[in-house]
């Protein structure tokens, strides 16, 4: 049952609730619960909730080189003169940039998807940023790209779509490593990875 | 006496969607109890012990308990992975074009072996030869059967008579073939020839291996694919989304390395 039907709510905190219940993983007691709170609020605070989603509507764009979001196109990454032009690391989120940033153990460029292909979700190539991934993949300074899509089904089926599709002959494909993540435990892992870790060890 | 709090079951992994911040909502096609969707806590986290062991088109030995709301995954064991299956995207395409039609037509907590046994055999036959389309098209036929939803192939639905070795048409609205006299107000007619007809009948007689081994011309495996894709829609009452990244590979079809 929506607010709307509950008799003596008020429809201003209705709408309150109903836009927050389309939010991914809130429920409508959850939308409930955040609708209050919100209402207990100091205004300024309030109000600085409502100016940052008005302000990230109006002001983040896609990084016309990389896609991922920006405040402005080019990048931060994109626009810095001291990384690495010659490697694209294709990613499916822009989260997975700020997961291979904290690292900082690549000084390449990023390619963000935006997503992988998902058959059954009804997600093609055509709504992935594939098209902007090969036409930076036709310059030739690219020398290397690295597909870091998750290790997951779709993920997999993605990398190989690009690997496919990407059309040069002389540009090197890599994949991140497969194996066992640190904390992990052998007992419980599934044979695909500890085939990959077994293929993947290295001399110590 | 009430029923134990945890359970086993031998089930094939379907599709997972993520659910709050690390948690997985799994939709499994189960021996014993048909599709059953779970929850797998943390299975997210790159530590979890249920990473790995419930990616879609797997065979997995599952222990579950029985929530509140829906059943909650505790243990999963990979029986088979289909590790050469999922190294080639035609393969891949074409088991996720499985798992979306056994979610489709199976019925939670309503058991279908025939159906658990039909997807594990065309998940192997596609494995063994990812290029050809026999194995879906077998899949597609059985799938009508073992859910009850059997063409007639053997004599006119109206008039009951028996079909003589001529073109004929089909509908999965009248529920099979229908001899020219007959003409019913259907918009689901469609023509079939008796090449199409005979290669149902024999997908009917057939095993999965004898079906692998039929080979069709291009007309006859394009009026077959139509058929029995429009049937399976029809009773599906949806669209098969994978089909269209499918048709997209169909269109593209070159072998496929893993990098």
């Amino acid at each position: 049952m929506t607010q709307e039907n509950i008799s003596g709510a008020s429809p201003t905190l209705s709408r309150l609730v109903q836009e927050l219940n389309r939010l991914p993983g809130v429920g409508p007691k959850s939308a409930q619960r955040l609708a209050y709170y919100i209402i207990r609020l100091p205004d300024d605070e309030a109000y600085a909730l409502a100016d940052a989603v008005t302000s990230v509507k109006q002001n983040i764009v896609f990084c016309e080189e990389c896609q991922n979001l920006t405040d402005a196109s080019p990048c931060q990454v994109c626009s810095d003169t001291r990384r690495d032009r010659t490697i694209i690391c294709v990613v499916e989120d822009p989260l997975d940039v700020l997961a291979m940033e904290r690292t900082r153990s690549f000084r390449g460029l990023y390619h963000v998807l935006h997503g992988v292909i998902s058959p059954i979700n009804g997600v093609g190539p055509d709504q992935l940023k594939l098209k902007e991934l090969f036409s930076r993949l036709d310059r030739p300074d690219v020398v290397e790209m690295v597909v870091a899509t998750n290790p997951t089904l779709e993920g997999e089926a993605t990398a190989m779509y690009i690997r496919r599709h990407q059309g040069r002959d002389d540009l090197k494909v890599t994949h991140l490593a497969r194996g066992l993540p640190v904390g992990g435990s052998l007992e419980y892992t599934d044979e695909t990875t500890l085939t990959r870790a077994f293929q993947g060890r290295q001399e110590i | 006496m009430a029923s134990p709090r945890t359970y086993r079951c031998e089930a094939i992994i379907l599709s997972y969607t993520p659910l709050g911040e690390a948690d997985l909502l799994v939709t499994m096609f189960t021996r014993d109890q048909g599709k059953v969707r779970a929850v797998g806590k943390g299975a997210r986290r790159s530590t979890s012990k249920l990473v790995g062991h419930l990616e879609p088109l797997t065979v997995v030995n599952m222990s579950m308990a029985h929530g509140r709301s829906m059943d909650i995954i505790s243990q999963a064991e990979v029986i088979q992975s289909f590790s050469s299956l999922k190294e080639d995207l035609m393969a891949i395409t074409k088991g996720l074009y499985l798992s979306e039609m056994v979610d489709g037509f199976g019925a939670e907590a309503s058991a279908n072996p025939e159906l658990f046994r039909l997807l594990l055999d065309t998940l192997r036959a596609v494995e063994t030869n990812p290029a050809s389309d026999m194995p879906l098209r077998f899949f597609e036929f059985h799938l009508l059967q073992v859910s009850g939803l059997m063409p007639e192939l053997y004599h006119c639905v109206e008039c009951r008579q028996e079909l003589e070795p001529d073109a004929h048409r089909f509908s999965p609205n009248v529920g099979g073939t229908l001899c020219l006299d007959c003409n019913p107000d259907d918009a689901h007619l469609r023509p079939l020839s008796l090449r199409a007809l005979k290669v149902l009948r024999l997908l009917d007689r057939s095993g999965m291996a004898e079906a692998c081994r039929i080979s069709l011309d291009d007309s006859l495996a394009a009026e077959l694919k139509s058929l029995l894709f429009a049937t399976v829609g029809y009773w599906l009452g949806k669209e098969i989304r994978s089909n269209s990244f499918l048709e997209h590979l169909n269109n593209k079809s070159h072998p496929e390395v893993y990098i």
